[in-house]
């Protein structure tokens, strides 16, 4: 079965899974929008910029770093190969065109959050399924019996980890009784998925190490969670 | 919950989640090491020995020290066609830094009698290796073609990239990660 998914969604098809998770995740998070204050043609909108930026700002944040072999190869600046992108770069410049929309439509910086929380906690569980179509992120070796035979070895099935704990989570937000105080639904997710991502990534094998072995993706959970902390009780001060 | 009942709270959990983080720390250094070969980046490159149109045998162990790319390939597959120029010209300019080429021809396949007309017609100068059992194309696990594995001088996958065809510049991006 899990042959079969991989075999189906195998790198570079495995993008098409964060394309489905998109596209549901955007199609709760407009449902529920009004509840949380938002306009749904607000929310596409700031979806759509928010991707536009992604792309564009993934692409203009590799080069930046790439500039000497650029140089050369001008033209590759506007190829359409995805391979030439940094994901990260990418984000930076989501948070950036979010908030330009969103000042500029003078929308709620709590409220909104809250409105896209279900299109975020479906989008972690498209990226958990995606890795595990393309094998990225892969656990530590294993004889636990439900280790999986990846990169000739039986390993923890992070991936599947990551899905699970994803999917427990959007379930736990729906199941949530809604809170009025701005802010909290957002907070929650994300409280949530940092404490799970401490946990899962002890048993990742691709961990970035540092100060002596500790584990990057733990650490910055470890402040998102202190942060996440702080802005709970900065939220919850507000009167409903 | 009062606020004296969440700070304790949050105090708990931090605590958990600290003692976590240093319970999970990895003193083996990278977790992969490159100690195992699988055809995955972080990885060491799958082994092989194959032999050219002319006889010659190449074994990628042998090649420990330089910056190799190998390019799976077949002459039917039209992205493949495509970025052969891309890669040509990448060998031409970065050869004498110790970077090579290792283009396997998926010969199982594949005609072979087209593989040599074929590295006549893009005037390829890297070295065009026969596959004509399938066992690299299982060591790779190969899924689709082009596959390209750029393998740095310690023998380590740095990068895959399924499909194509490969720009120059996304070549020459990666050659000079794996050269240094």
């Amino acid at each position: 079965m899990l042959t079969l998914f991989r075999a189906l969604f195998s790198p570079p098809r495995h993008m098409i899974l964060l394309v489905i998770a998109t596209w549901i995740g955007l199609s709760l998070a407009e449902k529920r929008a009004e509840r949380h204050g938002v306009g749904r043609d607000d929310l596409n909108n700031i979806i759509f910029y928010s991707l536009t930026a992604f792309v564009i700002g993934g692409r203009i944040s590799f080069v930046l770093q790439n500039l000497s072999a650029f140089m050369k190869s001008p033209v590759g600046i506007v190829s359409i190969n995805p391979d030439l992108f940094d994901p990260l770069g990418g984000i930076g410049f989501v948070f950036i065109a979010a908030l330009i929309f969103g000042q500029a439509r003078g929308l709620s910086f709590w409220h909104t959050l809250d409105a896209l929380t279900p299109f975020f906690a479906v989008l972690a569980i498209g990226l958990g399924l995606s890795h595990l179509a393309a094998g990225t992120s892969f656990g530590k070796e294993t004889g636990l019996p439900w280790g999986i035979n990846l990169w000739n070895a039986t390993r923890h099935p992070t991936q599947l980890y990551e899905t699970l704990a994803s999917l427990l989570t959007f379930i736990l937000l729906r199941l949530k009784k809604h809170d009025p105080r701005p802010g909290i639904l957002f907070l929650t997710f994300a409280a949530f998925t940092s404490g799970l991502q401490l946990f899962i990534q002890a048993f990742r094998a691709d961990s970035i190490l540092i100060f002596n072995g500790y584990r990057q993706g733990q650490v910055i959970a470890w402040i998102a969670l202190v942060l996440i902390f702080i802005l709970f009780e900065y939220r919850l001060k507000e009167k409903i | 919950m009062n606020k004296t009942q969440r700070i304790t709270q949050y105090a708990l959990i931090l605590i958990a989640g600290a003692l976590w983080i240093a319970h999970s720390v990895d003193k083996s250094g990278v977790s992969t090491s490159g100690k195992i070969s699988a055809p995955q980046a972080g990885f060491a490159a799958p082994n092989f020995s194959l032999q050219t149109l002319d006889g010659v045998s190449y074994t990628l162990a042998d090649l420990r020290g330089q910056a190799v790319l190998v390019n799976l390939w077949a002459t039917w597959c039209p992205p493949c066609r495509a970025e052969m120029p891309a890669i040509e010209k990448m060998y031409e300019e970065y050869k004498g830094q110790g970077f090579i080429v290792l283009a396997v021809n998926m010969t199982y396949q594949d005609d072979p009698l087209k593989v040599e007309p074929f590295a006549k017609e893009y005037n390829l100068t890297f070295p065009i290796l026969l596959e004509g059992t399938g066992n690299v194309a299982s060591a790779y696990q190969l899924q689709s073609l082009p596959s390209s594995f750029f393998i740095d001088r310690n023998g380590v996958i740095s990068e895959v990239v399924i499909g194509g065809p490969m720009s120059e510049v996304l070549l020459r991006t990666r050659i000079e990660k794996i050269l240094k």
